[in-house]
């Protein structure tokens, strides 16, 4: 019955498989090493894709917590070169601006802070005092370590609300223990300390008192010195354009207007560039690892020529031969593709965790990687399985 | 036309040539089989001798469908290759011829049952069959006990044994064997060509292209090859050539 049916030769896709993983497993070391280069690449995009991912979360996440809508009033420079004024109105004037809800002053108030009254005055640890609105807090988003903030009652008492880096420099870790410091040339009472403001370092080196007791202690004329201002984050651009104009209609040259989370921003603008660097250099060793499981296939196809004619005496058809060694590279540059996503994964895991960031790897890098890994495998083995294919079986089986 | 020339009878020759020729385009243009008339019926154990430069490699290539032939015809098992694709060569390849090589051509770093299987590998079958054949095969020369060594374990004599168990195990029509001693001392020889004559008692037409007069003499018949044409045969049977 047989003779009139030409029989046909069939090789399971499981059996690829198994042929190309054998092939593999014969040459352990070459193909560890030739897949090391794709390893190399795919680390390198996955742990650059990653850090820069999870550090832009922290910064995200930053800036989202702080919002990108605090604007800064200072006092610039007048015409004359002389450090200028905010007049007295600049609060009431720029609480008028429509989408505008909160504005804090702050008025810098001349004198030394010290521990005691015993302290050698010359020794000042670069506090500076504030008189502050209440709602300091508020405009900032700062929180309390310890203690509270200055209220409607106890500011106009000598009592003071110390910045991070001030309490640490006095010695004074919380506002229990009823804490008197000697604040320009008065005793002040400690009733609460704040946690570093993100958004404003300077207040972290403050004592903070309130306006009245400035007034009635101090003899301090309450000119505000800087406003933090909150304003609805879409009109933002808008409210920024007019300030300087409604703080000092007179001489709007004076005023320096400034946006806190403007910093942040060039902060993340800074590692994209870095990230898009090292994306390059990524690209470059994934080439280069391309290349190098094309050379190691060529090599292959040339040293296993016996191999070839045998498979094809024993019923290989052409595109059998091309499969076994298309599967080969496919197969190399996947175990170099995964590979290098899980050392990428580790490597931005370990750094992230010693940046006390969130562990973030983007699913395309992991998904990215892994194409891309397939893809320059059927690149790269493309021409030598051709090549292993169109060798005819007589000139495969000649040993000489 | 008659029975005893084995074309219309009802079990079907092994192989057949009928006038072949095959040139290797040149120039100068190689006439390497200048008309080659053969007939192997099932069950035979030839040889095939001649020294080198007689032809008797490029005949091996078109008997095995490894290379076409000029002109001329070639039938395996009743089929008629002429006109078949390169991919429908590959099937009868698969299916209908068994190859040992001087070299054995054993992958290395994979156990003799392995390569066996192999022999199996492009005939479709399931793996645990091919493995269970294989088995069979290896117990067919001797070599159950070192199913999984690798071949770099094995001695020579052993190591083509396996290649005699990976050319039987698709239970071809014929088994093609390259100088299959070339690469093995007296002993070895002595046993291999023992092995052959067992295999072949059993059923196994075997042809067995050879330079060496000592492995010839022991086969029960013998075709010489000089010149691209069949010079001497053992048992005339040219005679189709003129059919």
């Amino acid at each position: 019955m047989h003779r009139n049916t030409s029989p046909r030769s069939h090789l399971k896709i499981s059996d690829i498989f198994l042929v190309g993983i054998s092939g593999l497993l014969t040459r352990k070391v070459r193909a560890t090493l030739s897949a090391l280069g794709i390893t190399i690449g795919i680390a390198a995009v996955v742990g650059v894709l990653g850090l820069s991912e999870s550090g832009n979360a922290d910064l995200m996440r930053e800036l989202d917590s702080l919002g990108t809508n605090l604007l800064t009033v200072e006092a610039g420079q007048s015409f004359g070169q002389e450090q200028a004024e905010l007049p007295k109105t600049a609060t009431s004037m720029v609480k008028r601006i429509g989408p505008v809800y909160e504005v804090a002053s702050v008025s810098r108030v001349p004198g030394k802070v010290l521990r005691n009254e015993y302290v050698d005055t010359g020794r000042t640890q670069g506090i500076t005092i504030f008189a502050t609105d209440l709602n300091l807090l508020n405009a900032q988003r700062g929180e309390l370590a310890s203690g509270t903030f200055l209220q409607e009652a106890t500011s106009h008492f000598p009592n003071v609300v110390l910045g991070s880096v001030a309490a640490e420099r006095l010695g004074i870790r919380n506002a229990s223990g009823n804490h008197r410091i000697w604040l320009a040339g008065q005793w002040f009472s400690v009733v609460g300390i704040v946690k570093p403001f993100p958004l404003a370092a300077d207040l972290d080196r403050a004592a903070l008192i309130g306006y009245e007791a400035a007034e009635r202690f101090i003899d301090h004329e309450g000119t505000p010195d800087i406003l933090y201002i909150r304003a609805e984050p879409e009109h933002i651009l808008d409210v920024r354009s007019v300030l300087a104009g409604t703080v000092n209609p007179e001489h709007p040259e004076e005023v320096s207007v400034g946006r806190a989370s403007d910093v942040l921003e060039a902060k993340m603008a800074a590692s994209t560039t870095f990230t898009n660097l090292f994306l390059g250099l990524g690209a470059v060793a994934l080439i280069v690892g391309g290349i190098g499981i094309a050379n190691v296939m060529v090599i292959s196809v040339i040293e296993r020529r016996n191999e070839i004619g045998l498979r094809r005496a024993l019923g290989a058809t052409k595109t059998h031969i091309a499969m076994q060694f298309i599967t080969e590279a496919l197969l190399l540059s996947l175990i170099g593709g995964l590979t290098g996503v899980a050392v990428g994964a580790l490597i931005t895991a370990i750094y992230a965790t010693i940046q006390g960031w969130e562990i973030v790897i983007p699913a395309l890098a992991i998904y990215g990687g892994i194409v891309v890994a397939l893809f320059l495998g059927v690149l790269a083995g493309l021409y030598p399985s051709l090549r292993a294919a169109s060798l005819a079986p007589t000139e495969a089986l000649r040993t000489t | 036309m008659n029975a005893t020339n084995g074309i219309n009878s009802h079990e079907p020759n092994a192989l057949i040539l009928k006038n072949v020729v095959k040139e290797y385009p040149g120039p100068p243009t190689v006439r390497a089989l200048a008309g080659v008339s053969l007939l192997v019926q099932q069950g035979e154990l030839l040889g095939i001798i001649g020294a080198s430069g007689s032809g008797k490699s490029t005949l091996l290539h078109v008997m095995g469908t490894l290379a076409k032939p000029t002109s001329g015809s070639i039938f395996i098992d009743g089929l008629e290759t002429a006109g078949m694709s390169e991919s429908e060569l590959a099937g009868i390849r698969s299916h209908k011829i068994g190859f040992i090589f001087q070299e054995f051509f054993l992958l290395p770093g994979v156990s003799a049952v392995a390569n066996v299987a192999n022999g199996l590998l492009y005939s479709g079958i399931k793996k645990t069959e091919r493995i269970e054949r294989s088995l069979l095969a290896l117990q067919k020369v001797g070599l159950s006990h070192r199913s999984n060594h690798h071949p770099n374990e094995m001695s020579g004599g052993e190591q083509q044994r396996v290649a005699v168990a990976r050319a039987l195990v698709n239970e071809p029509t014929f088994i093609l064997a390259d100088e299959p001693t070339g690469n093995l001392d007296s002993k070895s020889t002595e046993s291999l060509m023992k092995l052959f004559v067992e295999l072949n008692q059993s059923g196994t037409t075997i042809v067995l292209i050879t330079h060496d007069l000592e492995v010839s003499r022991s086969l029960p018949r013998c075709v010489t090859i000089k010149d691209g044409l069949v010079e001497s045969d053992s048992q005339l049977s040219q005679e189709i050539a003129h059919a």
